[in-house]
Order: structure tokens, then sequence, then C-alpha cells
């Protein structure tokens, strides 16, 4: 029977297969890195960053790339098979409340001696949770404001420092140009959430609230500005920003800076600038983000891991990080050999940092992501009210807090 | 076609087919090959001005073009041929039923295509996170037969249908065995067909994205890796990884457009 | 047909079946219960997710954009369809070019032609750029606005991408009109208008249906274009499921949204091929 041939066929085929998909061993040492770069920032990873730790500890590092939010779900995968292939992996730090939870990485609060002394103390906090150290800090990020120089000065503007300044420039441009040249990261998700909280920390409020005082200041502020702002605003987050601010659809915007090398360098954009950005009616304020290090549970190489960790926290990596990428350091003292254009820009993230605010990791981030989105898309994009809105939108996080804490 | 003012008429309207279809590609082939300092401007222009292969050369030594590529080759030849090995029996079997059993069948296949991707996606990611297929090939298979089978029964059961039973009979009474009628008369008349379902469903799990970004995630397929140039690349990269993740599959969809016959979707009709 | 026969048939059918159901029916059910049990009491069944999506004006504007991108997009490809088509049946020097380069987009996967659409629709992009150039414009046109110009550059690239497979559905419907019939009308002298309304609509119409069917399933389930073009300003229903699910770790509200298009996709295809079935037989 032809029939019964295929199924023969069929069965030989489903055999082999599983053989001809398994991994081919590897005698020498390997690391496995999991992270979530940009590929600029991988650039710098592959060429100069892995080569020298794979000399110093004779292995072989495999990075790969996994977003920040999926990356839960791949450790859950691996951690409940049994079958932990990942050595150490780097995570957004507004990322971590879930790992602790669903119980995914080691507790390394035993190695905590192996934090250098010079990272900034409030880096480490990071990764305490309940007391205990879960996540080893290697880089903390900051927005910096870029703006494009030569179009600001045509139009007879400076970049602005308040508010009010911000407002002006904004509307401007837009009177000039028919349509508005400053972007805000409007895309939603992380990206607005981030600088939403910037807004709303230096207009006084607390975002986890998002109905007191400064609450609607922010957002009655950014009603305002919204027209003004450029139509790509929508959609913008911090890969698109860089490309606006290169096409010039942006000539004033706010992103991370790993949008120097690929503006000026990739784009060659000589003229966008960057300084350290704006300050509110109460207080200068720049959200923190950045990633740290942890390492699953059930890792086969806990010491080639620990290593890892503490040569990106050396302070020759941070050097290069810093001036290869114009990331900002956890370490007060990796200034050395950075190339000269990118000194200014390194400057505007330092004292971006000056102002520094971290973000609480708290159990209900995804809900206030979404609720402090949903409100912005009422309140400024469809330019709805202001208190009745976030009074409601007060309310439903109030129940999710509750439904937490139960 | 002879008066001359319905002549210009059809000549303009296929430039502006032609222009229609082409553009997209030319721009891809424009920015790939693009200086940035010609491309990142308010108003980018229409014609190439400029000409660089650096794009190429970093998209290159990225190293993110083989690992994918096997990936997605390997998921791709494995799904046209679980495809193959799950329908053919089948679209032979049903088309070989009485009609109001053949029905059923067909309204079985016909609903499995509509339902939502991203319904199925789901639950079925939350069960390879227990079942760790996660980023494995054979996960990703499972996966793409999902929605390629309908399609391929489709195919294969057009093809035998269009196979008269008379002629197997015949073959039968003429002394041959079952065996033989099917090797001799069926299957050689159905060659194409399988052929055409075996192309078919490899494209379709070429150009997935659904089900793969659900299920891969740090081993991604070429359609991730677009995506993930489009996220977190810069737009040359994009542009470059995208022609030369889509150059084969035109090369391969143009050499083999005469199978693209619309008879093929014909006799879908009837049921 | 003898029984041995017969079982050999159904074990032919079997295992196709058997991945069917373990494959197809089992996670959508599982959908369908997720969707149905509570995130945090955790009690079944419940309306819990269905409440709190439906109060959410994201969840609103995903499912009127998931139905105007459905229903535009196919009328459009319907008719563009029918018109490539209807050229097609033409003879002209240039046939085997003109057919070669319609077909063209069916290679381009459609990642990639979600990342080029990206580039034309773009503020600073290239639509905008002819637009200047044939002076339709003096400001660029905010293509991403989050409205209807945002649906429209969602249709056009899902036109851009699939029309080729429109056109050869309903190219093989007019193949297979005779031309007798053509001859016919015409020596009757009827209008070229009239032909095509009482010859060549009538006998199309099992493929249209067809076409209607299978590009209307594959329009209400559009999800690369959308996620690419479109964000989160203009979510359809797969992209809002996508971003519940990924974005915001709640499997339960993503099904649920699954669930609806599901049962929007169901009704539909029941209307579609109820209503044309009946006036089919009632025509005759």
């Amino acid at each position: 029977m032809t029939i019964q041939r295929l199924f023969l066929l069929a069965s030989m085929v489903f055999l082999v297969f599983p053989a001809g998909c398994a991994k081919k061993a590897d005698n020498a040492k390997t690391l496995s890195v999991v992270m979530g770069l940009a590929e600029e920032e991988w650039k710098v990873m592959r060429e100069n960053i892995f080569p020298e730790f794979e000399k110093q500890y004779q292995c072989r590092v495999r990075h790969f790339q996994v977003e920040a939010g999926d990356f839960s779900k791949k450790l859950e995968a691996m951690v409940r098979a049994g079958n932990v292939t990942v050595d150490v992996f780097s995570q957004d730090n507004m990322r971590l409340a879930v790992l602790v939870n669903k119980d995914l990485v080691e507790d390394l609060s035993a190695y905590e001696s192996v934090v250098p002394a010079e990272v900034l103390p409030a880096m480490r906090e990071v990764g305490r949770f309940n007391g205990k150290l879960f996540f080893m800090p290697y880089r903390p990020n900051v927005q910096i404001a870029y703006y494009n120089e030569k179009r600001l000065e045509e139009a007879g503007l400076e970049p602005p420092q308040t508010w009010d300044e911000l407002l002006h420039v904004a509307r401007v441009l837009k009177e000039k140009k028919g349509m508005g040249k400053v972007g805000f990261q409007a895309w939603g998700d992380g990206p607005t959430t981030a600088q939403l909280y910037e807004f709303i920390v230096s207009a006084g409020g607390d975002p986890l609230l998002l109905n007191d005082t400064g609450c609607g200041k922010a957002f009655a502020f950014l009603k305002t500005l919204y027209p003004y702002l450029s139509p790509d605003s929508k959609k913008a987050k911090w890969d698109t920003t860089n490309t606006y601010l290169a096409n010039e659809s942006f000539y004033l915007a706010q992103n991370w800076p790993f949008g120097v090398r690929i503006v000026m360098r990739d784009y060659g954009k000589k003229e966008i600038k960057t300084y350290r950005g704006w300050r509110g009616p109460v207080r200068e304020a720049h959200v923190i983000g950045g990633e740290v290090f942890g390492i699953p549970k059930g890792a086969q190489d806990k010491t080639l891991a620990l290593a890892f960790i503490r040569y990106f926290q050396s302070k020759e990596v941070q050097e290069k990080l810093a001036a290869r990428l114009g990331w900002p350091s956890i370490r007060d003292d990796a200034y050395g050999n950075m190339a000269d254009w990118l000194k200014p820009h390194y400057r505007s993230v330092k004292e971006a940092l000056e102002h520094g605010v971290y973000r609480p990791n708290v159990p209900y981030w995804d809900e206030f992501d979404k609720l402090l989105n949903e409100a912005f898309l009422r309140i400024v994009v469809q330019q709805g009210d202001v208190g009745e809105i976030l009074n409601a939108y007060h309310e439903e996080m109030e129940g999710i807090k509750r439904e937490y804490s139960r | 076609m002879k008066r001359p003012l319905t002549s210009v008429a059809f000549a303009f309207t296929l430039l502006a087919l032609a222009v229609y279809t082409l553009f997209p590609v030319y721009l891809m082939v424009k920015i790939a090959t693009g200086d940035p300092s010609d491309i990142m401007r308010e108003r980018p222009g229409l014609l190439l001005h400029s000409f660089t292969l650096e794009h190429f050369r970093n998209v290159l030594s990225s190293g993110y073009l083989v690992a994918p590529f096997e990936k997605s080759l390997s998921v791709a030849v494995l799904t046209a041929l679980g495809a193959l090995l799950l329908s053919v029996p089948a679209a032979y079997a049903i088309s070989r039923f009485p009609k109001n059993v053949q029905y059923g069948f067909l309204l079985l296949i016909f609903v499995t295509r509509m339902f939502p991707e991203v319904g199925i996606a789901l639950p079925v990611s939350v069960a390879f996170i227990r079942w760790n297929l996660l980023d494995t090939v054979p996960g990703l298979v499972l996966a793409h037969l999902i929605r390629v089978l309908p399609v391929t029964c489709w195919i294969l059961l057009n093809t035998f249908e269009t196979i008269p039973k008379d002629l197997e009979e015949a073959a039968r009474v003429d002394g041959a065995g079952k065996l033989a009628a099917l090797r001799h008369i069926v299957l050689p008349l159905a060659l194409q067909g399988i052929a055409v379902a075996a192309i078919f469903s490899f494209l379709m799990s070429w150009d997935e994205f659904t089900y793969a970004l659900y299920l891969c995630l740090s081993e991604p397929t070429l359609p991730l890796k677009v995506y993930y140039y489009m996220n977190r690349g810069n737009i040359f990269e994009t542009a470059t990884y995208s022609l030369i993740v889509a150059l084969p599959v035109v090369v391969v969809t143009y050499a083999l457009q005469k199978y693209l016959r619309s008879g093929y979707l014909a006799g879908a009709v009837k049921g | 047909m003898n029984i041995r026969d017969r079982a050999c048939l159904y074990l032919s059918v079997a295992p196709l079946i058997a991945y069917i159901l373990v494959f197809t029916f089992v996670p959508v059910l599982c959908g369908v219960w997720l969707g149905f049990a509570g995130k945090f009491s955790g009690a079944f069944p419940s309306w819990e997710n269905y409440r709190y999506i439906v109060s959410h004006f994201q969840f609103r504007s995903a499912l009127l954009n998931t139905l105007i991108i459905t229903g535009v997009g196919l009328f459009l490809e319907l008719v563009a369809g029918f018109f490539l088509a209807f050229l097609l049946t033409k003879k002209f020097k240039l046939k085997g070019f003109v057919r070669a380069l319609v077909l063209l987009p069916l290679g381009i996967p459609t990642i990639v032609s979600a990342a080029t659409m990206r580039s034309v629709f773009d503020t600073q992009g290239y639509l905008n750029e002819f637009l200047y150039r044939a002076q339709l414009i003096r400001v660029a046109v905010d293509w991403g606005d989050g409205g209807m110009k945002t649906l429209f550059a969602v249709v056009v690239s899902d036109m851009w991408k699939v029309t080729p497979l429109v056109m050869l559905i309903l190219l093989a419907g007019l193949e297979s009109i005779p031309g007798e019939l053509y001859e016919a009308a015409r020596v009757d002298g009827a209008s070229a208008l009239g032909t095509l309304r009482h010859i060549t609509i009538p006998l199309l119409k099992p493929f249209i249906v067809m076409a209607l069917v299978v590009r209307g399933i594959d329009a209400f389930r559009l999800f690369e274009l959308p996620l690419a073009l479109a964000g989160r300003g203009s979510p359809v229903l797969s992209t809002y499921a996508y971003f519940e699910y990924m974005d915001y770790n709640n499997p339960n509200t993503a099904a649920a949204a699954a669930s609806i298009l599901f049962a929007i996709i169901l009704l539909c295809v029941v209307l579609v091929v109820k209503t044309t079935t009946r006036k089919v037989l009632g025509g005759k």
C-alpha cells in the first residue's frame, strides 16, 4: 500500500528530525549571554567588549538578542523545563519584579562584595527585592535632549530650559514651518511612560497616584503643548526618534544617549547637539533607566557568569562603553580616552544624571504603565478633560493596588 | 485597442501600474544603497542620488544572516515536508469519500482557516513555555503547520478531484493492484499539484511572522530579524536586510510563476 | 467500496484530523477558556476580562479600525483585482511582462513590505515627496495621524501585497466564462456595461464570494502591517491582543480580544455565505 509506505516515510522523517536539529557539542567553555540591544550596541559588544573577556577567561561568549518584554517568558520556559541554557542576562530595570515574583533568578546576596566600591550607591539598590540582592548594576541610563542647532538658530531660538520656553519654541517652530518640529515619544508603552514620569515628577507630582496636583499640572501642560508638537510624535519611541531627528522631522526631542552614535555618526548629522534638558515648575528631574545583570536559577556556570558581571563593572569596560557608545557609567571614576566628538554629549548625560530620579519597583507596574498611557491618549492626544479623566484612572489604579495587596 | 485615445489611456494605465508595483522595491534599493546625507533630509527626493555599499558591508559583517537563514530554511523545509505527509494521504482519501462526508471534512478544514492567529499563538506559546518548545525548530514547525495545512489540503483536494476515479478503477480492472494504480496512475497525475502544495507551504512558512513572534525569543527567523532591524537598527540596515531577505523569494516566485495558475484556485470555488 | 478500503481511507485522514484537533481546536478552546477566567479572582466563567476590555477605549477603537480596514480594504482589493483580471483577459503586446509584474508583490515577505511602506508613508517620506512634486500639497500630510489616514496607509500597503491573489481568483472566474456568451450579447447589441452587469458579474459571483471570504478572513487577521505602520495609535484587534499579552503580561484580556475577533469572523463568513447562496439559488 502506498499509504502505508507514506506512513513509514513519515515516521522516518520524524525520527531523523530531532537528530538533525541537535546542536553540535562544543569543547571550549562557553558563556551564553542574553541582552536586548540595538544593532549599533551589539556591534561594539562583538568587536570591542566580548573578545577581551574571551581571551582572559579562555571561553567563548555566545550572545542572544532578546527584547526586555520577551525575556521573562523565555526564562520561565527554561527554568520550568530544568534546561537553563542562559548563564547571565541583562534586563531593563523596570522589568525585574516579574522575574523575582516567579522565582526565576538566583539570589546574589552572597556576592554583594563583588560590586566595586566605586559604583554609585543608588545603582546598587535597583537590584534589591525584600532585602535580597538579585541583580547587579552595570549601566545607568538617562534621557538627554537633542536639538538641531542649525535649524533652531535659523528660527532665532535657543534650546529651552523651562516648560514655558519649551512651549514657546514649539509654538514658534510650528508657526514658521507650518508643522510642529518638537518631538515627544508618544508611541505608547515604556517610552511614553518614561517621558510622562519625568514631566510629572518635575511638576512635583507622584505619578503612581495619577491625580495629585503635580500630575494635573503635567497633563495640563502637555495638553497645551501637544498641538504644537511634530505629528511624528505619535510614532516616536527610542528608535524612531533617532530617525526623526536625523531627517529633520524633529528639531528638538528627548532620547536616550545611545542615539548620539546613530544620529551623529551613522546618519552624519553633525549639526545636532545635546544638552541635559529642561526643568519643570517645581524641580528638574530626569528619569533613570538602565540595565542590570542577573543569573537565571539553575545556570550552569555561576563562577564564569559572575566573572562576566565583574568584567562589565570594571573601569576598563565602563570606559570603553562610555567612549564608544556614550553610555553613562555606573562608576564615578570612568572617563578616560573618550573621543572628542563624544565629550559634550557625555557631559549632557552626566548633568542629567545629577537630577536623576528612580522609578519604584512595584508589582503592578505593567498595569500602571497601561493606565498612564491611556490617560495620556485621552487627555493629551484627544484633548479630554484633565481632572475628570485623571480621577477616573486614579480610582482604577487604587482598585488594582488593592487586588495586588490581597 | 484601435482608437489612439484608448491605447494612450491603456499605456498610461500600464505605466501607473508598473510604478505602483515597483516603487516600494525601488525604494528599498534606493535606501539600501543611499548615502545617509542624501536620504536623511526633510525632502528626500525620488531619484537615486548616491551609491554606497557601506550598508551591505555592515549587514553582512553583523553575523545576523546565517543563523536566521538556517532557521528559516529548516523550518520552511520541514513545514513543507510535514504538510505533504499529513495532507497528501488525507486529501486523496477525502476526494474518494462520498459527497456528504467530503463536505464535512471540507467544512472542518475551512473553519480552521478562520481562527485568528493571535488567538491560537497565545495558548500555544503558553503551552510551549511548559513543554520547552520555545525557540526550537520543531516548535515553530508545529505552529506553521496550523497555518499551512488548510491551504495545502485545499490545493491537493482540487488536484485529486480532477483525477477521475474511472481511470484508477480501469487500471484495477486491468489487473493492477490498488497500490500499483495509485503509483502509476494517480501519483503521476497529481505530481504537479503536490509540487504546488509544497512550494506554497514553503513560501507561507518563509513569510510567516505572527507565530514566529510569539514562539521565537532568542533565535529569530528572517522575518523576525527584519522586525528587529525596524525596531532597533537604522533605516539603512533595515532596507538592506529586507532586500537580502526578499530577493531569493522574489526570484523563486518569479521562476515558479507558471504554477501560480488561476486554475489551481478555480476548483476551490466548488467547495 | 469494501470495508478494508474504507478503513484505509479513514486511516489516511486520521493524522490530519488529529493534528487539526490538537493544534488548532484545542488552543482555540484554551483561548476561549482563558478569556473567561478571571485574572485576579480566578473565577470561571467570568465576564471580568470582557467587561474590562469593553470599558477601555483602545479596545473600542481597535474594533472600529478592524471593521473599517476590512471593509474598505476588501472593496478596494475586489475592484482593483477585477480590473487587473479584466486587463489580463485581453491580448496585448506586453501581457507576459505585465503578468509577471503584477505577481511580483506576492513574493515579497509581508514584514519586508511593511518595512518599506513605513518609508513611503512617513511624514518626511516618499509619498509626501511625490505629492510635493505633483504640487498637490504644500505642508506634509501626516499619514500616521491615528485616524482615517493611518487606516488608509494600512489598506494600501495590504492591497499592494494581496491584490494579485484576488486577481488570480477572479481571473480564473473570467476565464471560465465561455466566449460565445459575449459573442451572443454583442450580436444582440448589448452595451459594454450591460454585458458586465448581466453576464460577467452573475457568472463571476461564486468567484467573487470566494475572494471575499478568503481575503476577508485574512483582512480581519492582519497583523504585521498594522503593527509596523499604525502601532498603538491605531490598534486593530490582533495587535491589541498582542500588546495586552506581550507588553502588559495579561493573557486573559488578550484571549478575550482574540475570541471576539474570532466571533466576528465567524459571523461575517456565515452571513456572506448564507446571503449569497440564497440569492444564487433564488435566481435559478
